[in-house]
């Protein structure tokens, strides 16, 4: 069924390039995890902040509740990307050290303006970074309206209302006071009325842990309707996203899942059912995630779910979910089989080996550059007191990643054991994000950990295919171009691939799409679907290289 | 549904340790009005022969006074157990367990009185009681093996279904060929989704009786899960054609239709999965999943607050359970 098949001798795909890029960042949070917030951080972002046709790396950092009332304890870092695989920390002169106990993050050119910007979420009033163009940005948050406020993680900009300014998604989790934590392993302040404060919610299989999030409040999410001058006025309830029964929010996905023409969302959950918001062309959704089968697992049980994966791995033109687990549940694949999905976790063969782990960032990324998409999944768990314990079953604190080759006919194989300590050495990783970070064509992955340094792996594959890395340049004011759909034809294939804002856990992948190619030295046609749903097209496309399309 | 079938095994394993006292306790309904033990001081070997002969002649009443004497005076464990073997014959469940509870309190290490809490609990239905019970015993007495099969399905029962299906992996050791135990691992490994590891111990369960409805229904379970969408048809069929309103077999049966896309027949098979066992959240949400395919909202929003009605009391079900016995899974 596949065009080109990647050598499976190769045993070099992916290495940690790090230390030698001069990334010395390493994200801190609390050794015990006494508390759920010290748990949940680890956002990060590719981006091109400069516009020199390099992946920049935003890593965001966190406090801790010991350290909560000094902002300046944790230290966010921007790297600009110098070529040749090496970075330089440009954090002190940008400004964007200390947005705050940093989350996630998602950016886009909000304003316009050519520049993207970059919006952290934060245990706290968020920050909005806008890029002045010169290397340095500026917090426009409270003058925008999008501080929020409470407990935000996941965020993403879409025109969801096709008036052409991105709007912004945030997704909001636990209500935390920081100043009446529940205690550790026993609850008590803070936790719901009604709620036991004891056991299961403070207890993970007899151990003593964290509280939450179940038996901790949640919180409602937040749509900002961006007006065009600079300013956003919240809208989640008129629009029917305020999340009424304030479930547990983490990752956001931006993405026309009827294609209709108009942008759809889908939020996972933690420990409740997922959403999956229909827009309806009016400035309202209607959520139907349990309809459409995208709510819960194939049993009906809520899950513990994390990161949003969004990707066309069967090259069927349409585009499925992938979303990432606690421990013991199974990472769901839903299918999009056109007007709803179906689960079909187990039969893509991706769910057996994902049920040790806790599942984090995710992605699709063709690694290999055979025209199918793969999946790449980070893993560690969130109580380090496992070590301690002999718990027979579950995975320990440390874990390692899971990669999952597609084999062209609808399943996955596993195959990160093939391939060395970049994807073995057990880590705690959290943010995930997808780009090339040296323009070879080849997709490199970083993947943010809660407790030290970054994964910056750099991928090495022998005989990966032809590829194609095309960036679009949207009309303004949305020249991210945010919600563009790409759809190429190589050879046999036909792929499909969407610029989104916001991906993963609580991170931000590259925004240019990358097609693999396999062995055809040309495309023989690709489409651009832009977000006001014009096209434009190109025919008999060279391989092997970066391609900018601007909207006409 | 898979707790019912746990709870099926259990109480199959569990009917010895109340031999007798079922049958007795139906005659000495029958006997009318009971005679009271003797006044003051009873001895205690010739008191609890006495009782014993109260019991085997079916006065019941008689011989559970003569235990709670002998227990109060002598701080008797043989009496504390005659007394729990009568209560729970009659169905005080309960008061059997204090009693046995107060049995283990003098005799903390006696492989007979944490026998006979175990079993109790597990036909109670209190499998965090009966998991303390098991894992002293099973600690005690290793090479037991139906005390780590007791202790696996009691593991099972109390939701925790990982250290169920360890238990039942030392079972499985002592004795290879027990069909109970090997279907009970297909259930406890079904339970984690890790289908291809429940497949072969159901496979030698059904070669050792390939009649077994249970096993023939966990088998397709688990075929379905792998996405052998024929195999599992065949095994839900075989045992269908045993049971026709087996829960486990339609409800595959149904999830073998979804994935064809043949809804309405997922529909029917669905339905008749419900009506065997409302309370099966899954079958709930599959069926409201098989309405909404097929456009039926109605259908679709009954059967939704159906699975929501049975997802939370299964959730506060298994939250009492895992608060009791401290092995919360914790918030993700």
């Amino acid at each position: 069924m596949r065009g080109f098949v990647a050598s499976q001798d190769a045993k070099v795909l992916f290495r940690d390039i790090r230390a030698e890029a001069g990334i010395t960042y390493a994200h801190h949070s609390a050794p015990e995890k006494k508390f759920i917030s010290e748990s949940m951080s680890g956002g990060m972002a590719l981006l091109d902040y400069d516009n020199d046709g390099r992946l920049d790396v935003y890593f965001v950092d966190a406090l801790t509740v010991e350290n909560a009332h000094d902002p300046r304890a944790a230290r966010s870092v921007l790297y600009r990307n110098l070529g040749g695989n090496r970075f330089e920390d440009v954090t002190d002169a940008a400004g964007v050290a200390h947005p705050g106990w940093g989350m996630g993050v998602c950016t886009a050119d909000v304003d316009g303006d050519g520049w993207e910007d970059i919006y952290v979420t934060n245990l706290g009033p968020n920050a909005l970074y806008h890029n002045n163009g010169n290397g340095t940005f500026a917090d426009i948050g409270a003058q925008s309206g999008v501080t929020a406020g409470g407990w935000s993680t996941g965020c993403g900009f879409a025109d969801y209302d096709r008036d052409g300014d991105l709007d912004l998604f945030v997704s909001r989790y636990v209500k935390l006071d920081l100043e009446h934590l529940p205690e550790f392993g026993k609850g008590g302040a803070g936790m719901v009325k009604g709620s036991t404060g004891r056991g299961a919610d403070c207890q993970y299989r007899g151990v003593a842990v964290q509280c939450g999030p179940r038996g901790l409040p949640g919180e409602g999410d937040l749509l900002f309707r961006n007006d065009g001058h600079g300013r956003f006025e919240e809208v989640s309830q008129q629009a029917g996203v305020s999340d009424p029964h304030h479930y547990f929010g983490l990752g956001v996905a931006w993405f026309d899942a009827d294609e209709d023409g108009w942008l759809d969302l889908f939020v996972a959950n933690d420990a409740g059912p997922n959403f999956l918001y229909m827009n309806q062309k009016d400035g309202t959704f209607k959520e139907v995630a349990f309809p459409a089968g995208v709510a819960v697992s194939e049993d009906g049980a809520e899950q513990g779910c994390m990161g949003v994966a969004v990707g066309d791995y069967e090259n069927a033109g349409r585009f499925s979910i992938f979303v990432t687990n606690f421990a013991e549940e199974y990472n769901a694949f839903y299918r999009n089989v056109g007007t709803y999905f179906t689960d079909w976790s187990f039969r893509t063969k991706t769910a057996p080996s994902s049920l040790p782990f806790v599942g984090w960032g995710n992605g699709f990324l063709d690694y290999d550059n055979d025209g199918w998409l793969d999946i790449i999944v980070g893993n560690g768990h969130v109580y380090p007191q496992l070590d301690q314990a002999k718990l027979g079953a579950s995975a320990p604190y440390r874990q390692r990643r899971l990669l999952y080759h597609n084999r062209g006919d609808g399943t996955f194989d596993e195959v990160a054991q093939q391939y060395g300590p970049a994807l073995n050495e057990p880590r705690v990783s959290r943010g995930l994000t997808l780009g090339d970070l040296d323009n070879d064509g080849r997709m490199d992955v970083v993947i943010a950990d809660l407790d030290g340094y970054p994964l910056v792996l750099h991928n090495e594959l022998a005989d990966a295919g032809n590829w194609l890395l095309v960036k679009l340049r949207g009309k303004p004011k949305n020249t991210s171009a945010v919600g563009a759909v790409v759809t190429l034809r190589a050879g046999a294939l036909t792929m499909k691939r969407l610029v989104r804002s916001g991906t993963g856990y609580i991170s931000q992948d590259d925004k240019r799409l990358h097609f693999g190619l396999g062995a055809a030295t040309k495309a023989d046609w690709l489409e651009v679907l832009w977000p006001d749903q014009t096209k434009t097209r190109r025919e008999n496309v060279k391989a092997n290289e970066v391609l900018e399309i601007r909207q006409e | 549904m898979r707790r019912g079938l746990v709870f099926a095994i259990v109480a199959s394993l569990a009917a010895p340790a109340l031999a007798g006292a079922g049958g007795a306790a139906g005659q000495a309904r029958a006997t009318g009005q009971a005679r009271p033990p003797g006044q003051g001081k009873l001895e205690l070997q010739p008191g609890l022969k006495r009782a014993r002969a109260e019991f085997a002649e079916g006065r019941i009443v008689e011989a559970a006074q003569l235990y709670r004497a002998l227990a109060e005076q002598h701080r008797s464990v043989q009496a504390l157990l005659g007394l729990a073997r009568i209560q729970s014959g009659v169905g005080d469940a309960r008061g059997a367990l204090d009693v046995l509870e107060r049995a283990r309190q003098l005799a903390p290490n006696s492989e007979e009185v944490l026998g006979a809490q175990a079993r109790v609990a597990l036909a109670a239905r209190s499998p965090v009681i009966a998991t303390r019970a098991l894992e002293a015993l099973a600690r005690m007495v290793p090479s037991v093996m139906e005390n780590q099969y007791l202790l696996g399905v009691a593991l099972m029962q109390a939701g925790d279904m990982p250290s169920g299906a360890v238990a039942l992996e030392e079972a499985r050791k002592l004795e290879p060929n027990r069909a109970l135990t090997l279907v009970a691992l297909g259930f406890a490994y079904n339970g984690q989704k890790l289908y291809a590891e429940a497949r072969p111990h159901l496979l030698r369960a059904l070669e050792i009786d390939g009649t077994d409805v249970e096993a023939l229904a966990a088998l397709a379970e688990s075929e379905e899960g792998l996405g052998e969408l024929e195999a599992a048809e065949l095994h839900a069929k075989r045992a269908l054609a045993r049971d026709q309103n087996h829960a486990i077999a339609n409800l595959v049966m149904g999830l073998v239709r979804m994935k064809q896309e043949r809804y309405e027949e997922a529909r029917e098979a669905l339905e008749k999965a419900v009506k065997t066992d409302p309370t099966s959240a899954k079958t709930q949400y599959q069926l409201s999943l098989a309405c909404a395919r097929l456009g039926d909202e109605a259908g679709q929003k009954a059967h939704l607050d159906l699975y929501t009605k049975a997802q939370k009391e299964n959730a506060e079900r298994l939250r009492d359970l895992q608060g009791a016995a401290g092995t919360g899974r914790g918030g993700m």
